[in-house]
């Protein structure tokens, strides 16, 4: 395929990813298919912002779940305590907030690696969590955050379910193609230079602390949309949403479908959502399912299904 | 606070504090030797806890429930470390990856064969009373959880020091590589070690069990108190667990009565400080491999 034509295609793609609910309402499971499916695309937009720090960054994190959950609250909050459901309002409280969140827990964070850094952002994520989970107050405490309004748009009402899916989607073919740009340009290729080599990066002038903190930032910002997201669709911020079950599944997202990629954080959120929504309903043992196969990539094939995909065509075209 | 309330509170400390030993103690050897951080281990803790009710229910007894979950956790750490985590050894990050897998498959597994509802195991008879300590009533099982907790640590001590098994832990935590140089079958040892690790995990689930009950999400719960007490205390010694829980249990129960709604907060927080500050924990080595 010429360049032109693959541009073409994705375009074909992406117009048909924003208009499902449109062309497949005639289907029987359209409506379960449009819920579905959005769920899959907040979660995607999600596992996209862990990658950065995952994949392109070298910088393992269990606590990524801080800045949905920061997210997610700050929409909700924002739109309950000013009364407003005006989008760029809501929105813009979640990505400063979950901004915030990620400068101060990626400033504690950013000179440690391994397994030392997963440990940290999981307790510092964890005192995010506690927060939501206890401080009834504001978040609304365990019983978390109940009657999150849908936002409204230049007057456009996004409440309805459709309408609703086309701001997911629509927020997700940005937010993919802002990362993929972004990955691509000077910036990009510096941070995947820190995680080759942070000492070698060093040695020709880059400042890699910066660097990596600014990742945590960007990551932390992109997920804090996805957050707000979560709290529109759902119309409810659970104290889980900023939880470390919340932060596994995206790391799981991740593995599964290949990190340090574009494609892979977005197929392994389809497959791990395909498991706990669609496949949940028909056999009992899902989540055992989603183990087992996160355990079978883990050991036999950790660069996920977009590794895999690789080497299948690698071995095509060879002769 | 009257002074028995404190007294009481600083009983349920210590108590609570045994417990957190028991549960890190697993954690703390695995990560020792192996350099692996077992992310499974909450799950180990609920497996061991849910074996406990089945035979309780079965046979009626304790004791027996005691001694038969941390065999049968052993059994599966040592299934498990041979099958899954040997494939990856040096590849620490993965084999920590490897055991978050393992303990989405058997929580999922215990909700399918015990249900997801809240269930109890009885206090063992004779230690379902109160006794009466400095002018108020103190619940029995909570002085022999306290007691037990001591006697593991000495009995782990004992093995630690005095024993041919314990010389090879300490060389391993130390070296494990030169372990091997030097003729040591490490398979062996790290599959052991895991077993252990397990056997523990499911010791304390059944000691827990009839205080705090069984339930979905205590696998979570129990995570992350031992790693706190890893983490606070130092990973990979004795010492450091038991430095780790000392601390931890009292700190926790007393925020609970004095800062309520903040208490998690600033456990997590505690424990952020440490990680900044002093990274190898209050007492241990870290060796943290990329």
């Amino acid at each position: 395929m010429t360049r032109a034509a693959r541009w073409v295609a994705l375009a074909a793609v992406a117009v048909g990813l924003v208009t499902f609910p449109y062309w497949s309402a005639a289907w029987e499971t359209s409506r379960f298919a449009t819920t579905v499916l959005r769920d899959m695309l907040v979660f995607a937009i999600f596992a996209l912002s862990l990658d950065i720090l995952v994949g392109h960054a070298g910088m393992p994190s269990l606590g990524h779940a801080a800045f949905f959950g920061g997210g997610a609250y700050a929409a909700g909050i924002a739109s309950q305590r000013l009364g407003t459901d005006q989008l760029p309002i809501t929105l813009a409280a979640a990505v400063l907030v979950a901004a915030l969140l990620a400068l101060v827990i990626g400033l504690l964070v950013v000179r440690s690696e391994g397994i030392f850094l997963l440990m940290l952002t999981l307790a510092l994520a964890q005192i995010v969590f506690a927060i939501a989970f206890q401080w009834t107050a504001v978040t609304g405490g365990s019983n978390g955050l109940a009657g999150v309004s849908r936002p409204t748009l230049f007057g456009i009402d996004l409440s309805a379910p459709d309408r609703m899916y086309v701001l997911v989607a629509a927020t997700f073919l940005v937010v993919s193609l802002l990362i993929w740009s972004l990955m691509r340009s000077p910036y990009g290729r510096a941070l995947t230079g820190v995680r080759e080599n942070e000492r070698r990066m060093r040695a020709l002038g880059y400042d890699t602390t910066r660097l990596k903190l600014s990742a945590f930032v960007v990551a932390g910002m992109i997920a804090g949309v996805a957050g707000a997201l979560s709290a529109y669709s759902q119309r409810f911020v659970s104290p889980g949403d900023a939880g470390i079950g919340t932060s596994v599944q995206a790391f799981v997202m991740v593995l599964i479908g290949g990190a340090g990629t574009i494609l892979g954080p977005v197929l392994g959120a389809g497959v791990v959502m395909y498991i706990q929504r669609v496949l949940s309903s028909a056999i009992p043992v899902s989540e055992t399912v989603l183990g087992l196969v996160f355990i079978g990539f883990v050991l036999l094939a950790r660069q996920g299904i977009v590794g895999l995909g690789r080497a299948a065509y690698a071995r095509v075209r060879a002769p | 606070m009257s002074p028995e309330l404190l007294f009481q509170q600083a009983l349920n400390g210590l108590s609570f504090g045994a417990l957190l030993f028991i549960l890190a103690a697993g954690l703390s050897l695995v990560f020792g030797m192996m350099d692996v951080v077992n992310l499974a281990h909450g799950a180990f803790y609920m497996l061991g806890a849910y074996v406990a009710l089945t035979v309780v229910q079965f046979t009626g007894s304790f004791w027996l429930a005691l001694a038969a979950a941390p065999v049968a956790l052993g059994a599966l750490g040592l299934a498990i470390e041979p099958l899954l985590l040997r494939h990856l050894r040096g590849r620490h990050l993965d084999q920590v990856l490897l055991t978050i897998g393992v303990s989405l498959v058997i929580v999922d597994q215990i909700g399918l064969i015990w249900g997801r509802e809240v269930r109890s195991l009885p206090f063992p008879p004779g230690l379902d009373g109160t006794v009466v300590l400095i002018g108020g009533v103190y619940p029995v099982y909570r002085l022999f959880v306290i007691a037990f907790g001591v006697a593991l640590a000495a009995v782990i001590a004992v093995i630690y020091r005095r024993t041919k098994l314990g010389m090879l832990i300490r060389a391993g935590v130390e070296d494990a590589e030169m372990l091997g140089a030097l003729g040591v079958n490490t398979d062996r040892l790290f599959a052991l070690t895991f077993a252990v690790g397990a056997a523990l995990a499911g010791l304390a689930g059944v000691i827990a069990a009839p205080v705090f009950g069984l339930q979905p999400g205590m696998d979570v719960d129990a995570l992350l108190y031992s790693l706190v007490v890893v983490v606070v205390g130092g990973l990979g010694t004795l010492g450091g667990a038991v430095a780790g829980s000392v601390l931890v249990g009292p700190v926790d129960t007393f925020g609970k009565v004095l800062f309520q709604e903040f208490a998690l907060a600033v456990i997590f927080a505690i424990v952020a400080l440490v990680l900044l500050f002093k990274p190898t924990g209050l007492l241990g080595r870290i060796r943290i491999a990329r």
